[in-house]
Order: C-alpha cells, then structure tokens, then sequence
C-alpha cells in the first residue's frame, strides 16, 4: 500500500482532513549508516498516528526529525506548511523514560512550560491541575518524583506536555518502560485523555495491541533503512476494548504486516551473517 | 468558640506531640553521637592520670580543656589569643574557598557543555586534580613570600580542582532528554540554565563544595606552617613546638577538627537537608512523616 494511495479516514470526533505533518522523501543518515531510507506521509490534523516497526528501524528517529531534536539528511518535514527548523513549544513531547525533573514537584513539573511561556503562576497551576486530573494525578501536586510509581511519573510527564497547549502531541514509547499490568491498566484509563486532549498525536510503539488501542491509523516501518511499507486506518470508535472482535481483527492484520517485515530482516540478517563468515 | 471546628485543640496536641518526638529524637541522636567520644576522652584520661602514659607528650583532656580556657581568655574577647587564631584561619580557608567557587562553578559548567573544550582540558585536569596542593607552597612562597596570598593561593588550589571537577560531571550528568524536554517548550538559553543546568547539576556541585571545603581547611594548616607570620591554627601549632607546648598543640588540633565538623554537618549538611534529602527523600507519598 502506497502513501499516495492511502486514505485518510478520521474516525475520533473532530478529527479533520487537514495536513497537520507532511514528511516528504525524508532520508537519515548517521553519520555512513542509512538510518531512513525515504519516508513519505501526511498526518492530519487531530489525528491519532501509531508508529510501529521491527525494533532499531528509527522509529524514534523519526519522532525526533518531527519533534526538531534531530535534522533529515535529505527531505523535507512540514508541519502547518512550515519547515522544521527546531524543536518549539507547538510541539510537546514524552519520552519513554518519563524524563522528569526531580527537583521540582509534580505541580511544578507539569507547570513547566506555562512558567516559561511566562504564564502567571495562578493561571499556569490552574491550566496544569486540569490536566493532572485528567491524568489521575489530583492529590498528588505536592509530592516529588522520586516518590511516584513509574506508572505516576509518566501521568505526571503526559500532563507536563498537554499543560503548556501544543498543537501536536509526541509520544516515544510512553508505555514501553511500565510493567505489563500497569502499562494494560494506563492504556485503557487514559483512552478518554486523548479525546479529551483533542490534539494531533504522533506515538512511537513496538506493540501491535497498543496502536491498534489507541490510533485513527498505524504506519508500519519496515526495518533499516526503513520506509512506510504499510499505512492501516483502524476505524472503529474510542473507546476501544482489546476483546472486541472488531479490535482483535486489526491486530491480526497489523500483526501479520510486521511479522512478514521482522521475517524478512531477520532473513537478510542471517545472509549477511552467513556472507561474511 | 462556637466557630472553633473541634478538629482545631487536637490539631494543637499533636503539633505538641510532634515537637516533643522531634526534640526527643535529635537530643538521642546527639547523645548516640557524643557517647563514643567522651568515652574515649574518659579512657584517655583515666591513662594519663595513671602515669601509663608521659603527661609532657600527651597531655589529658582536662589538661588540654584548661590550656584552652586561659588561651580563649573569654573574660576579654577582643584580645583573647585562640579566637584570634580561629578567625584569621577561617577568614583564609573561607576566602580562598570563596575564590574558588566563583572560578571553579563558571569553568566547571563552561567545560562541562562544550565538548571540544573538555576533551582539551580533560587530560590536564586528570593530572592536576589528584596533586595535594601543598606542593604548590614552596612556589608560591618564592613568588609571594611568606603571609596570607601565600596561604590563600594553596588553599585555593586545594578547594578549585575537587570543585571544578564536580561541577564538570554534574553538568555532563544531565541527559539530552531533559535538555529537550525544556526546548521543546520554547525554553532559552537562560531558561535552560536555570531551570535544568544548574538545578540538575546541584547534587554533584554541593558534594564538590563539601570536598572542596575539606581540601581548603585541611590544607590551610599545612600552609600556615610554613607561610604565616603571626596568626592562625597552623600557626599557633607549629609556633608552640618551640616551647614544648603539647597542650596548645592540642588545643589547635582540637579546634581544627570541630570547625571541621561544624562546617560539614552545619552549612553543607543543612544545604543538603534543603535540596537533594527534600528531593530525594524516602518519605512516600501522603505520610508527611
């Protein structure tokens, strides 16, 4: 399935048809190794995109070409019509290892950004508490960090990024460094958040069930150099139960995708292997 | 009161209480802390009371007390000999330590987020960080001769490296995560520094400036053995050799090692209760205990 042939089809209220982020032919290089050979696709406004692929194929490269940290070798990354040049506050990110300032609390963690926009701080702590209860965190304001579960820390760092209002949400693994019952229980808890959030999100994942979740639509990577070798539109409305037939059908068919791509770069590993010896 | 909610005497009975633990608490703390020392001061005593040991080498404490009495002479504070001592020894060790915060803390976060300057001054600093800097004291007395630049230089070498180097690995500690997380909000260079550097690097430079403390104080004695002209603990100990007055000697070792104390667990151990325990601490989440 082709980028170009791929429909766009918003499911979540509200989701619009307009290109929010255009990547065009974006290739990565580091340093000899091509990390991205041409990746191509447009992301609406609104919409929930899950980024999925065999593990060490640059999805998080590709997160951070968006979020500016990192610059494309060749290509261009649009979003509203205007190049990348660096990272800015219409963009918020988490990152799989929550990355939270242990000095601050989790009020101030989450005030961070309004405080450096320069937002009064009554304002700044009453836009921060909405979300820290969206994020089930009320009663928590005044705690540390270091007294938090890794469940709470990430809550904490999700509420960090919406408080300060960016138009496009990047999530990098957000799930990836929770036990597997807490990372279950957060996904269906916070099903509502994103809708809530009603932003463009962008999340990076290694699990099928995950995107399938919580995405408008899946993009598979294949393996380095990668490329969009698939594009699925899950529609089915949110919230969305895993047992759901409807829900495990997507699965299957996102699964069997990556699987074929994981068979393949395993295949041309063992080549190579053998090649050389 | 009819307002009063009734919640509000017990409120009062348990901040009581909680004093009354707190003060219980700390005064058991002091007494576990104490209790080996003034044994050992009883022993040592018992021993030199006994004629085991040679009075004129190791003086009792309760001699060693009252040659500190007559030299802190505190019917008249102004003139008294050991208070002077103790001033001019703190005024070096804390501007030489003052010196070096103010270069070290600048160099230090300079070096640790610009590779290429680090890589250069990396080997140099490996080299010179594990030099006692008493070394230094025989050069700069040629240059300065004897008196305070003297001694203040080498206690402030003593105190730069051990900060400076702490500064440095603090700085380059802090992952580029965090460092993007704040650009991702529009942050400045400014608002990068203040809210990520500085604060991030905090728990290394605190234990720098402890260490540097140490270096300065434990330094300043050896330099004012061989550069001071009047004044100070050093002094006051290798001037006394000359009269064969172990006690005095005593009594500056005696002084160097609780100013010591006091500035570790006072000034560094407060900024630590305030900062890294209050972050850090192991207290969970709803007890306030």
């Amino acid at each position: 399935m082709s980028v170009e042939t791929a429909k766009i089809l918003p499911l979540r209220d509200g989701a619009g048809t307009k290109p929010k982020i255009v990547a065009k032919n974006v290739q990565k290089y580091f340093g000899n190794v091509l990390a991205m050979e041409d990746i191509s696709c447009t992301i609406n406004e609104r919409e929930f995109v899950a980024i999925i692929g065999p593990s060490g194929c640059g999805k998080s490269t590709f997160l951070y070409l968006i979020a500016g940290f990192e610059k494309a070798s060749q290509g261009e990354l649009l979003i509203n019509n205007e190049l990348v040049v660096g990272p800015g506050p219409d963009r918020g990110v988490v990152f799989q290892e929550f990355v939270l300032f242990p000095w601050l609390t989790v009020l101030r963690n989450a005030t961070l950004g309004l405080d450096i926009k320069g937002v009064p701080r009554q304002e700044a702590e009453e836009r921060a508490r909405k979300w820290l209860r969206l994020t089930g965190l009320s009663g928590f304001e005044n705690a540390y960090p270091s007294s938090l579960s890794g469940g709470m820390k990430q809550r904490v760092a999700i509420a960090r990024a919406l408080s300060y209002d960016p138009e496009v949400l990047l999530l990098d693994e957000p799930f990836g460094a929770l036990d597997v019952q807490t990372k279950n229980y957060m996904i269906q808890d916070l099903q509502n958040l994103w809708v809530e959030a009603n932003r463009t999100i962008v999340m990076i994942t290694h699990s099928v069930s995950e995107a399938v979740q919580l995405a408008d639509r899946v993009l598979i990577l294949s393996s380095r150099p990668s490329r969009i070798i698939a594009d699925v539109a899950i529609k089915l409305p949110h919230p969305r139960d895993l047992r759901d037939p409807q829900v495990r059908r997507y699965e299957d068919e996102v699964t069997a995708l990556l699987s074929a791509e994981v068979d393949k770069a395993m295949k041309r590993e063992r080549q190579t292997f053998a090649g050389r010896s | 009161m009819s307002n009063a909610t009734p919640s509000a005497p017990f409120a009062g009975v348990a901040d009581e209480q909680r004093l009354r633990s707190i003060l219980y608490r700390g005064a058991a703390s002091a007494f576990l802390f104490a209790l080996p020392i003034i044994v050992f001061l009883l022993i040592w005593e018992t021993t030199v009371r006994l004629g085991w040991i040679n009075a004129t080498i190791l003086p009792s404490p309760s001699n060693i007390a009252r040659r500190a009495w007559v030299l802190l002479d505190p019917a008249d504070p102004a003139k008294s000999i050991l208070l002077t001592h103790i001033v001019v020894s703190l005024w070096r060790a804390l501007s030489s330590f003052a010196l070096a915060c103010v270069l070290a803390i600048p160099m230090g976060l300079f070096l640790g987020l610009n590779r290429t300057a680090y890589l250069i001054a990396s080997p140099l600093l490996s080299l010179l960080l594990p030099l006692p800097a008493v070394a230094w004291a025989p050069i700069f007395l040629v240059i300065f001769g004897q008196g305070d630049i003297t001694i203040i230089a080498v206690c402030f070498l003593g105190a730069f490296f051990p900060i400076l180097y702490s500064t440095i690995q603090g700085v380059r500690a802090i992952g580029r995560h965090s460092l993007w997380v704040v650009r991702s909000m529009g942050a400045s260079r400014f608002d990068i520094f203040r809210r990520v550097l500085l604060p991030g690097a905090l728990p290394a430079l605190i234990s720098g400036l402890k260490l540097g403390m140490a270096h300065s104080w434990r330094t300043l004695v050896a330099a004012e053995m061989l550069a001071a002209l009047t004044h100070g603990l050093g002094f006051m100990i290798f001037a006394a050799r000359s009269y064969m007055d172990v006690s005095t000697m005593f009594v500056g070792i005696v002084c160097l090692a609780l100013i010591g104390l006091l500035i570790e667990r006072g000034v560094f151990g407060s900024l630590e209760a305030l900062t890294i325990h209050r972050w850090h601490g192991n207290g969970k989440v709803g007890s306030h205990r």
